[in-house]
């Protein structure tokens, strides 16, 4: 498998860290203890494509936003993680 | 009390052993350790990209590099070493610490690198075959010319890699990588250039 970032292109998988599901997202702080408790431990099981925080750590040692189809590996979209090349970000 | 007297020393002071080394006879690969040269990072401030390169531009005359490449700029080469941050290699004083802080006030943070990394660079006949057993990138000339750069890893360690000018006709490939790793990395690099004979030398000069 190989992973096409964003800013540095296509590397091997050797280079890239899997951290996981990138779609919970932290709830409100008076979100509830059910809130909390569903998006520090519970996460689908998805068959098909999945969207999943990489880390190019033997590169850049940016975050990436990748949509990897958990059946085939096929990816179709590689982004950058919130905070990655936020210099261009408006101040 | 004691007395501590600290010696700049490279890290490869010990593994370098100057010479011919491997299969004889043969002059396939050349590895020279390049000492003493002056490191900094710059990494560009949220919000602050537009800022930065004009002080870049204005300090060396030329863009800073937003994409994977090695610039030259005269007395220092910039090197893109990931999104929003670069090297600045150089040697003699001129582009310190000291000597950027005060034109990257505001726009970028700095860190000196200058002994916290080794710098090793790799030509010869046999340099991309012997690169080719340590790195996934693809050093043909059509696709990594003079100038290219990258942050990718050899041999599970990370690396700055990018070409330099080429010397004798040849092509020249620099790596940067951490002074705690260098001495790792230096013998993974001898065992993989020994077959083609390898001849090992450091110099103060940068290429
Ligand atoms: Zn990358």
């Amino acid at each position: 498998m190989r992973i096409v970032c964003p800013f540095c292109g296509e590397r091997e998988l050797g280079e890239f860290t899997y951290l996981g599901d990138a779609k919970p997202q932290r709830p409100a702080a008076d979100a509830g203890e059910d809130a909390i408790y569903d998006y520090v431990y519970l996460r689908d099981n998805i068959a098909g494509p999945m969207s999943e925080h990489w880390y190019h750590g033997g590169g850049c040692r940016a975050w990436l936003k990748v949509t990897r189809n958990t059946l085939t590996h096929e990816i179709s979209s590689v982004e950058p993680a919130a905070g990655a090349g936020a210099a261009k970000v408006g101040a | 009390m004691a007395e501590f007297s600290w010696d700049i020393r490279s890290p490869l002071d010990r593994a370098l052993v100057a010479g011919p080394y491997g299969a004889r006879g043969e002059d396939g690969v050349t590895l020279i350790e390049i000492r003493n040269f002056d490191l900094v990072q710059v990494m560009t401030r949220r919000g602050a990209a537009g800022e930065m390169a004009k002080a870049a531009q204005a300090r060396f005359g030329v863009a800073a590099p937003e994409t994977p490449k090695a610039v030259s700029a005269g007395d220092a080469t910039l090197i893109w070493s990931g999104p929003d941050q670069f090297l600045v290699l150089s040697k003699g004083g001129r582009h310190t610490m000291e000597a950027l802080a005060p034109v990257f006030a505001g726009s970028a943070s700095l860190s000196d690198q200058s002994h916290a990394r080794a710098l090793i660079s790799v030509s010869g006949d046999k340099a991309r075959a012997m690169l080719a057993k340590l790195s996934s990138i693809d050093l043909h000339p059509d696709v990594f010319g003079v100038g290219a750069a990258a942050a990718t890893s050899m041999d599970h360690t990370s690396v700055t890699l990018w070409r330099g000018k080429d010397r004798n006709a040849q092509a020249v490939f620099n790596v940067l990588v951490f002074a705690t790793f260098a001495e790792s990395l230096w013998h993974t690099m001898l065992d993989s250039a020994a077959e083609y004979g390898v001849t090992i030398s450091h110099s103060e000069d940068l290429v």
